[in-house]
């Protein structure tokens, strides 16, 4: 729809490169953000303003889900738009298929010369259906498992025990409940969240494959159904909710073996939810070698932007992305695993975590994060992913039928899948 | 006369007394554990059970908390914005309900339907369009997008009706017109004054509404610097690694404000007026 | 005060110029707002595209939200909600606003016990997040201790369990806004004139009756003001369901899943604003049958002022 105000957008588009290079240099850069990615890029700015000095950056923080709420508001109606917006990269699907973020592809971005040097998955994430890199990565979550060493101790196991199937080690976690009454998962929902992940084709998401047909009656929820139910007949998880009370004082008092996370649990494990059990933990790669991601953010410019600014919000972007200096310091003060390459050679990652008993854990980490493959998102994961956890319930707690509760999930999902 | 009234008491006995004092234990224990957590480390707010008394962490996390935010700033218009909504809500919500209750004018009653109406739309459908009108407007990141908007609320009108229709005597009205008074005049020197009760409830609502307010903020605010107070401490929020107990202390700070106006307002407002000056 | 006659309003058009400052903002800030929400229910639109990127789509979203099992579920759940929170705040709130009102002489006491139950309306709403998951928590929480201390019960799962998750939401409603609807009371029992009952006493007319006959039809159009103010809160519950459940998604099988919380959810989480649109419209229809009931049932006897 051409209306006056775009026609006269776009005369006034023709002459800008004059004006951009003459007159109008841009003083500011806008930046959204929310908490913790809002103390990274603030911590850039003193090394942006030796580039740059005429530049500020303005960083608009707003609370986690405030902030995407926020930036849909904002490209819906085109006005007010940040120069250059964060986003996690649970929302980057929806983001990335509605075009309202610029094709990175393009001048003078040209994000394809930096592939190489981007985590492969990371990168592949930010690609839309139609082809178009819709944002850089920063940082990731790979997938790891945290255990408890002294329990297994007091099982009379070893970490050799743990290393293998699911279903070893559910037959570890039934051992470790008898002699120390620790649960193995603190939510169920962990276990099948990761086995629906593992085995996913090619040309497939998670829940819908590329012509929106549903998944959800696949091989691998069948079995993710089946070993919920195998640990829950053994009671082995504590029925927790992460980020509570209980979930938090479960740790505290030892009473949860296992915790299937990002490899940023640790860090927060040791800061503030358990510091006390520092030393008693280790890392290992998920069972049956299964690599996924949990987290991670992006960087993106909305196309309705400034134009002016946009090639300085492109340089500020690779100064957060592509500079070794500040994607470590993000790593060591926020615990934001670098989607950059060229910091996983460097040292830093070979060094002992005392919170994991002086393990080399981030070469653990950095191995997962080079097998993680990207998922094909679809508009609708959000609520598919909600119905396979009521069916879940269903199963666990009704002893409703596996292949009924994945058929009525089905059905239920097949409504919404066109919408 | 006073042993007549307490006559008219259908429950005095000590059974009664007892049962609401546990009710007033029941209120007042998350209030107190606020204050109780804003002392205390994250770790240990969330240990189970939680901590029952006081810790020694106020300072670090009151630190916290201002390096993080420009925490006065964000007092400051939330008292400015909490202010300047109150004196604007009274003001038009008594003039609209005073005119429902006691005038009788072509499209009362489906003027008032309206009224109603506007409650019941669920706000964050709006978000959008009305983004789009601050826009317009140029009211984005203006405190005034946040007071003059719902200035005058179904709530407020509805209530200041319901109010007038028994406080204000229409034979008084009708009187003050025989002798002479101007409209304005009625309402400003006759109606207000009645309407007393009924403006603190109203201002009291009004003021914790919109220092609670976080929707409105998020729609328009854009600078850290010209938040309120929720938005900013939500601004705080992660989903994995939040300062719980700097979190805690501005959620406390927040709430003080709200004490003194309810300790200040609560005269006015229970116990207003006396039977003696409606007559 | 006497103004020039110029500047008199007749008492014909003062009603209008009452009102006009509500009919400015109205025209102002909803008009359009409904009108958009209006289009946009007959749209289909992805919003992070931007405004050019809605499609017409007839009354697809009308048809998906009437056959949408959850539309049905949510409102099932707020009905539910609204009446188990909302009934106690007055059958509580009454009895005690009076109770408060004559049995507390000293104006300082009264206003303070007045004020202690108002406090969890002025309670942040993070604090009280944090608290009530330790009180409700299934392994180590207060209640759970408690009811197994006085009557040897299992430890519940409150907030895990669907059959328990709607009273757990419906009592800290009731919690939250007592407090509210006793204030709201007071200030109203203020204005019955103590004559009448003097008048009462005289005629030899009990305790009871007193309440019944005077008290009660006294407060009659604040209880119509707190009644409909708790459908209306009732149907459009938000806040305390969304932040006691996990993620604000209405817990498990989506039990305490309100309305509200299904209509944001639709449009910020599933990105579906048309559907969110036409189901708001449709909620829109449904919350003003009830409130015109309430309505009905508590309108004024003509000639009874």
């Amino acid at each position: 729809m051409l209306t006056r105000r775009t026609l006269l957008a776009m005369g006034l588009m023709s002459t800008m490169p004059v004006l951009a290079s003459s007159s109008s240099q841009p003083r500011k850069l806008t930046v959204a953000a929310f908490p913790n990615v809002d103390a990274i890029i603030k911590a850039a700015i003193p090394k942006w303003q030796q580039l740059h000095p005429n530049i500020d950056i303005e960083v608009v923080s707003r609370q986690y889900a405030d902030h995407h709420t926020a930036m849909t508001t904002a490209l819906s109606t085109s006005v007010y738009l940040p120069d250059v917006m964060a986003l996690e990269s649970s929302y980057l699907g929806r983001f990335a298929q509605g075009g309202g973020l610029e094709d990175l592809l393009r001048e003078p971005y040209r994000i394809d010369q930096y592939r190489s040097r981007c985590v492969t998955y990371a990168y592949e994430q930010a690609i839309n259906r139609r082809g178009a890199v819709v944002a850089m990565p920063t940082d990731i979550g790979p997938g790891t498992m945290l255990y408890r060493t002294d329990l297994l101790a007091k099982a009379g196991l070893t970490a050799s025990d743990l290393a293998g199937s699911w279903d070893a080690y559910v037959d570890v976690g039934v051992k470790i409940k008898a002699a120390t009454g620790a649960y193995l998962v603190s939510n169920i929902r962990a276990i099948k969240d990761v086995v629906i992940r593992s085995g996913i084709g090619p040309g497939e998401g998670l829940y819908f494959d590329q012509e929106s047909r549903v998944l959800v009656t696949a091989p691998r929820f069948q079995r993710a159904f089946k070993l919920s139910q195998k640990v829950r007949r053994n009671k082995l998880d504590a029925k927790v909710n992460a980020w509570s009370n209980e979930w938090a004082e479960a740790f505290k008092r030892g009473k949860l073996f296992t915790e299937l996370s990002g490899a940023w649990m640790a860090g927060q494990l040791s800061t503030w939810v358990a510091p006390d059990t520092k030393g008693l933990w280790r890392a290992a790669q998920l069972p049956e070698s299964t690599f996924v991601s949990f987290g991670g953010t992006f960087y993106a410019i909305p196309r309705q932007a400034a134009t002016a600014n946009k090639s300085l919000a492109w340089d500020f972007i690779q100064l957060l992305t592509l500079n070794t200096e500040r994607q470590f310091a993000a790593f060591k003060s926020q615990d934001a695993f670098p989607a950059l390459l060229a910091t996983h050679d460097d040292p830093f990652l070979e060094e002992p975590l005392p919170f994991l008993g002086g393990q080399r854990a981030r070469l653990l980490w950095r191995d997962a994060a080079r097998q993680i493959t990207a998922t094909q998102v679809h508009k609708q994961d959000s609520f598919a992913e909600e119905v396979i956890n009521n069916e879940l319930d269903n199963v666990l707690d009704n002893d409703k039928d596996i292949g009924r509760a994945l058929a009525d999930a089905h059905r239920l999902l097949e409504r919404r899948s066109h919408r | 006369m006073k042993g007549d009234l307490r006559s008219a008491v259908f429950v005095t006995s000590w059974p009664a007394y007892l049962i609401v004092a546990a009710g007033a234990l029941i209120m007042l224990t998350p209030f107190y554990f606020m204050f109780v957590f804003a002392t205390h480390s994250r770790t240990e707010i969330f240990n189970l059970p939680p901590p029952l008394w006081f810790g020694d962490h106020l300072i670090d996390n009151l630190t916290n908390l201002t390096e993080r935010l420009p925490l006065w700033h964000n007092l400051g218009w939330s008292i400015y914005v909490a202010l300047a909504s109150t004196l604007l809500t009274l003001l038009f919500c008594s003039m609209a309900g005073y005119a429902f209750a006691l005038f009788e004018f072509r499209f009362k009653r489906s003027l008032f339907a309206l009224v109603m109406a506007t409650m019941l739309l669920p706000s964050f459908m709006n978000m959008i369009p009305t983004f789009m009108i601050m826009d317009v407007l140029g009211w984005i990141d203006q405190h005034r997008a946040l007071y003059i908007p719902g200035a005058a609320s179904a709530f407020g009108i509805f209530l200041m009706r319901q109010f007038a229709l028994t406080a204000v005597p229409r034979e008084l009205i009708e009187a003050a017109r025989m002798d002479g008074c101007g409209e304005f005049a009625i309402y400003w020197l006759i109606v207000l004054p009645l309407l007393r009760p009924a403006l603190g409830t109203l201002g009291l609502i009004t003021f914790i509404a919109s220092w609670n307010n976080f929707i409105g903020p998020l729609i328009v605010m854009r600078s850290v610097e010209n938040y309120t107070l929720p938005l900013a401490l939500r601004s705080m929020q992660s989903t994995t690694n939040t300062e719980w107990g700097a979190l805690m202390a501005g959620a406390a700070i927040a709430t003080i404000p709200l004490m003194i106006l309810f300790a200040v307002s609560s005269r006015q407002l229970i116990a207003g007026l006396t039977t003696g000056a409606v007559k | 005060m006497r103004l020039p006659a110029t500047f008199r309003i007749s008492p014909r058009w003062a009603p209008y110029i009452l009102i006009s400052p509500f009919l400015v903002l109205f025209g102002v800030f909803s008009v359009f707002p409904l009108l958009f929400s209006f289009y946009l229910a007959f749209h289909s639109w992805e919003p992070t595209g931007g405004l050019q990127a809605m499609e017409y789509v007839g009354v697809a979203n009308f048809a998906f939200a009437l056959q949408d099992e959850w539309f049905w579920k949510a409102l099932g759940n707020t009905a539910w909600l609204a009446l188990a929170s909302g009934l106690p705040q007055h059958l509580v709130g009454i009895p005690l606003a009076v109770f408060i009102h004559l049995s507390f002489k000293r104006l300082r006491v009264r206003d303070s016990v007045a004020g202690i139950y108002f406090l969890p309306f002025i309670t942040s709403t993070v604090a009280i997040t944090i608290l009530f998951s330790s009180l409700y928590s299934t392994d180590y929480g207060l209640i759970n201790a408690v009811l197994h201390t006085l009557f040897g019960t299992e430890n519940i799962d409150w907030l895990g369990k669907p059959v328990y998750v709607k009273p757990t939401i419906a009592f800290i409603v009731f919690w939250r806004y007592l407090g509210f609807n006793v204030v709201l009371y007071l200030a109203a029992l203020q204005a019955i004139p103590k004559d009448l009952y003097e008048a009462a006493e005289m005629d030899g007319a009990g305790r009871w009756h007193q309440f019944w006959c005077i008290t009660l039809p006294s407060l009659r159009p604040m209880i119509f003001f707190g009644v409909t103010l708790s459908v209306i809160g009732g149907l459009q519950l938000f806040e305390e369901p969304f932040i006691l459940t996990d993620k604000g998604r209405g817990g498990p099988d989506q039990a305490g899943m309100t309305s509200a919380i299904y209509l944001y959810r639709m449009a910020f989480d599933f990105n579906d604003f048309g559907g969110a649109s036409a189901m708001s419209w449709l909620l829109f229809i449904i919350v003003a049958l009830m409130t015109w009931l309430t309505n009905r049932a508590f309108r004024p006897h003509k000639g009874s002022v």
